[in-house]
């Protein structure tokens, strides 16, 4: 083991793509061995997973020897032989077992890590030196130990069966399906102009409009396949979270029981990338402010264990993610009278439940009364938002007094398509997110007035509401009529759009506009082509000001 | 502004002899190198985008892609003409071949034709007193009667995504 620190010197001329290779292999593997992991923990005799662990751990060796990596093939040989004494039966897997797994698991991470990122030329080309000599001693330690507990009758697997649950399944390049998925937008375009066009002769022509109805037919369902192709089950990211909570309810004291439910529910890849942020920061802040300790708990009548429920399911064309705990809930006057505190609020405003709640996510934010190292520190939850509303979602909370809190996380499916409201304003249409649309009326005398130099507002059910002019915010000059408002959810508040006409739902394809226009006015979000080949403008109406 | 005076600097752009496709605005010929020109477009519908400089004229769909529309009237300066139906859109490649916009459409008056210059047509545009190094030009040439200008491809992209200032 002399060795055992030696830095690594990555090679990339000779070995790059070797490297490359070895790094994404690597990813999945890490992942085996987290879930396997975390899945013996519950279940210590299941012999499949154990071999499964224990073959990621051969496969990591394996590459690791043929590319000179040293430290990570020792690092992996030295887990290997602890799982292989549990495989014969000789060690007793427990939890300091799993809790070396796992932390030998992230040892090896953060190899492949840096190595990424020397790769991709994310960091610089340096040698790698992350020091494994203080675990090696542990997994020797631990394997001096052997407890040996009776041998079991049953046969320990010698050989293990070599891949026989994996189903057929080809690896592509994520770009070569974005661009799949571009065509096939461009070719629903294409398919619904060709429509248009025949509309007319179609009447007289039965042949023409079998024909036409077929291909619209199929058109759509290539759309449906090629989108589903990028569909991922959310299940990696709700794994993540399992290892998550079981590190933080360790380092916090704390039991918590994580139950999910929906891990099956698929969405698009770069949507699940981007999801397991703002979850993190949720879970997070569940264990750390939502949970209370097992004593408090039982204090009130709870049992010691804290529940947390992950729970993912489609609904109305899009996908709902919902964190859910047991724990306080949120505590409506200290929210209060922080948001006072920091001037949000008027002290003794009635504010309704779902507007005090919002407040917690406004940044810098936190009611925490000890800081501690994981959450408190009043970013977080502001974050969370922001990124949810990058991917074009919302948050809603329900939280009662004792009775835990309910993060909801709204989101469209993919992030190639959005479900679109198009209006219309002094002659151009305009596409907005359906998902923030909360409704829309005509205004009716009195309904619209003028706050001096705050501008308009609606007064809705009793509710104000800031209100904006679309075509004189733009400087279109808007068509004659009364218009028709769209309420539209910005963040936090509710907004009036007071547009000239509603025209349709309707989902596109979204494109990106150039950089300059985008800098230009922020709160064009992006374009897309609508049914006559015209482009419309996406607005991004949080940016709408 | 600065960086881009300064990569000015270091490549001093000259007109090269070579293909010219050349249009009209407000009854003036001008020239643009024609490996850069794409395509040329007519009759297709322009979605303006709300707060825009009069420069950038809106945007279009070419086959699925989202490019910008320039009008180089409002850049030169020249009064806006209403689009009649000669007026047509040249689609032109930036220098960086791979950034997503990198095609731009420009709104010109009418395109006029292919012209080749060899070096004895080309001169050095003549200096009006002002810093020509504020203007687009990468010279005139002298084709039959006719003094057509030849403009900077590359100094009209980069001034139209420069930021606003």
């Amino acid at each position: 083991m002399s060795d055992a620190d030696s830095p690594i010197v990555l090679n990339l001329e000779s070995d790059g793509d070797l490297l490359k290779e070895y790094v994404i292999e690597s990813r999945e593997h890490l992942n085996n061995i987290e879930q396997g992991a975390l899945m013996l923990e519950e279940h210590p005799d299941d012999a499949d997973t154990l071999n499964s662990v224990f073959r990621s751990f051969h496969t990591f060796k394996g590459g690791a020897g043929f590319l000179n990596l040293n430290p990570i093939s020792q690092l992996a040989h030295g887990l290997e032989s602890l799982l292989d004494l549990a495989r014969q039966q000789k060690l007793a897997f427990d939890a300091p077992g799993i809790e070396l797994i796992l932390r030998g698991r992230d040892l090896l991470k953060q190899f492949i890590d840096q190595i990424d990122a020397q790769l991709t030329g994310a960091a610089p080309l340096s040698p790698i030196a992350i020091s494994i000599s203080d675990f090696m001693g542990k997994i020797e330690a631990a394997m001096a130990v052997q407890p040996k507990p009776e041998p079991s009758p049953r046969p320990a697997e010698t050989s293990a069966p070599v891949s026989a649950s994996e189903s057929a399944t080809v690896k592509v390049d994520t770009g070569k399906l974005d661009s799949l998925v571009d065509l096939v937008g461009e070719l629903m375009i294409a398919q619904s102009l060709v429509a248009q066009d025949t509309n007319s002769q179609a009447a007289a022509n039965p042949q023409l409009a079998r024909n036409m109805a077929q291909m619209a037919r199929v058109t759509r369902e290539l759309q449906r396949v090629s989108l589903s192709l990028r569909m991922v089950p959310i299940r990696g990211v709700f794994q993540k979270m399992a290892r998550v909570v079981r590190d933080l309810a360790a380092r916090q004291n704390k039991e918590v029981q994580l139950i999910t439910e929906g891990e099956e529910t698929e969405l698009d890849r770069n949507l699940v990338e981007q999801l397991a942020d703002p979850l993190l920061h949720m879970v997070r802040n569940a264990i750390d402010h939502g949970l209370e300790s097992p004593e408090a708990r039982e204090a009130r009548g709870k049992p010691r264990a804290g529940v947390i429920h992950l729970r993912a399911r489609h609904q109305s064309g899009g996908i709902i993610v919902e964190l859910q705990d047991d724990g306080q809930g949120l505590d409506r006057e200290r929210i209060l009278a922080k948001a006072a505190a920091k001037g949000l609020a008027e002290p003794g405003a009635k504010l309704t439940d779902l507007e005090i709640w919002q407040f917690i996510f406004t940044p810098g934010f936190s009611t925490a009364q000890e800081v501690t190292d994981l959450s408190g520190r009043g970013v977080g939850l502001d974050v969370v938002r922001r990124n949810i509303e990058r991917l074009r979602g919302r948050v809603d909370v329900e939280s009662g007094p004792g009775q835990g809190t309910l993060f909801k996380l709204v989101l469209p499916l993919t992030m190639a398509i959005i479900d679109g409201l198009i209006v219309m304003v002094g002659g151009e249409r305009y596409i907005l997110p359906t998902l923030l649309a909360r409704e829309s009326f005509r205004p009716r005398p009195g309904m619209i007035s003028t706050l001096p130099g705050r501008g308009e507002i609606v007064n809705l059910r009793g509710r104000v509401i800031p209100m904006l002019r679309l075509g004189e915010h733009f400087g279109i000059q808007p068509e004659a009529g009364e218009g028709i408002i769209v309420v539209v959810q910005t963040g936090p508040t509710l907004k009036c759009l007071l547009v000239d006409q509603l025209l349709h739902r309707q989902e596109v394809v979204i494109k990106n506009v150039s950089e300059t226009i985008r800098q230009r006015n922020p709160s064009i979000a992006g374009a897309a082509i609508l049914g006559d080949g015209r482009v419309g403008l996406i607005l991004d109406v949080n940016a709408l000001n | 502004m600065k960086a881009g005076e300064c990569s000015i600097a270091e490549a001093p752009s000259a007109a090269r002899p070579g293909k010219y496709l050349t249009f009209v605005l407000g009854g003036q010929s001008y020239g643009i190198d024609i490996l850069r020109v794409r395509e040329i477009l007519r009759l297709i519908a322009i979605t303006p985008v709300p707060k825009m400089p009069p420069h950038i004229r809106g945007v279009i769909n070419l086959r699925g892609k989202i490019i910008p529309v320039l009008d180089l009237r409002a850049m030169f300066g020249l009064p806006a003409a209403a689009g009649h139906d000669r007026s047509c859109i040249v689609v032109v490649q930036g220098r960086q071949a791979d950034a997503a916009g990198a095609l731009t459409g420009l709104w010109v008056d009418t395109v006029d034709e292919v012209i080749h210059l060899s070096e004895k047509d080309i001169e050095a545009p003549p200096d009006f007193g002002r810093r020509m190094e504020d203007q687009p030009l990468l010279g005139v040439a002298k084709s039959g009667q006719a003094v057509k200008i030849l403009l900077d491809l590359d100094r009209i992209l980069r001034d139209q995504t420069s930021a606003p200032s």
